[in-house]
């Protein structure tokens, strides 16, 4: 009986405390290359471009907004690096140390096969998006989206 | 009513007289074999004074105090406190349901400061672009401009001038 009370505190202790780290722990950065167009039936955005769908639209002007490539990566020591690609562009994505409340350190690069189109250094904050307005693609933009969530 | 111990013993110290010496002796079965037991129960009590006297207590206070600490102890509800001063260790059952008041507890105020402050999940910061290059090589007309909209609580690196790409660059 006693043997059994021991482990359900116990049991009990290590919910609260794991459930503390990982709500105190790592966080999810979605990036995205999104083409944006005038069609005359717009398909409905991607789940992860919804809540942004009237911003984009005030600040581009396009109907529809579809994603050709994303990733998404948990940040958990804050120093990492991936890619979100599509057939023709990839968006290199390096976490720098030095983290801190108020945003990660990020340096971007835009490539289009192997050419180097676009670099820049970024601290993004959670919930307040970075939009990168791209190259002319026919006649749609290419935009790029980074998201903490 | 005294019992036959008691009247035994009183009997032996010739404590009893009158009419309860002689109803005790009228009870009894065989009173010549009694009153041989009750001379040597006295002889033995003579030579018990006579050889062992008793000794005289040097430290009596701290035993008696001893005594009724343990009586105390013993008669009283139990506490949280030992009789010696002690901290005496809770059962692990009813550790277990403070454990359990204190976790619900816990999650009630955890509920109700997280319903106070619903904004600390979203940094009170915007996102800043620290700085950005285009390659002047693949497009030497190209300009940047930063945005930062707390309206709509974006950050936007607008661009200007990148070469434009066929319509197949927009493929998956």
């Amino acid at each position: 009986m006693q043997r059994r009370s021991a482990l359900l505190l116990g049991l009990w202790l290590t919910l609260i405390f794991g459930g503390v780290h990982a709500g105190n722990g790592a966080q999810t950065v979605w990036s995205g290359l999104v083409i944006a167009n005038n069609v005359s039936k717009p398909e409905p955005p991607s789940p992860e471009l919804t809540y942004l769908e009237e911003t984009l639209k005030d600040w581009f002007g396009y109907n529809q907004y579809k994603v050709i490539g994303q990733s998404r990566k948990v940040l958990v020591t804050g120093s990492e690096d991936w890619l979100a690609q599509s057939k023709y562009f990839s968006l290199h994505i390096d976490s720098k140390e030095g983290n801190d409340k108020t945003g990660y350190r990020v340096n971007l690069k835009l490539f289009q096969e192997s050419n180097l189109l676009l670099e820049w250094e970024a601290k993004l904050s959670k919930e307040r998006p970075i939009i990168v307005k791209g190259p002319q693609v026919g006649d749609g933009q290419l935009l790029l989206l980074l998201v903490v969530q | 009513m005294k019992t036959f111990e008691e009247k035994w013993t009183a009997w032996i110290d010739d404590e009893l007289t009158g009419r309860d010496l002689a109803e005790f002796e009228a009870s009894l079965p065989d009173l010549a074999a009694a009153e041989a037991e009750k001379r040597d129960a006295q002889k033995l009590g003579a030579f018990l004074k006579e050889h062992l006297p008793c000794r005289a207590m040097g430290n009596e206070e701290f035993f008696q105090h001893q005594l009724r600490e343990r009586i105390a102890s013993e008669t009283a509800v139990p506490t949280s406190q030992g009789a010696g001063g002690g901290r005496v260790w809770w059962p692990i059952g009813r550790l277990v349901w403070v454990g359990a008041t204190a976790l619900a507890i816990f999650a009630g105020v955890t509920f109700f400061v997280m319903r106070e402050n619903p904004a600390t999940d979203q940094s009170q910061y915007l996102s800043q672009i620290l700085n950005a290059r285009v390659d002047p090589v693949v497009s030497p007309n190209a300009t940047i401009t930063m945005f930062e909209s707390k309206e709509d609580k974006v950050t936007v690196l607008w661009t200007e001038g990148l070469r434009s790409l066929p319509s197949e660059y927009a493929s998956k």
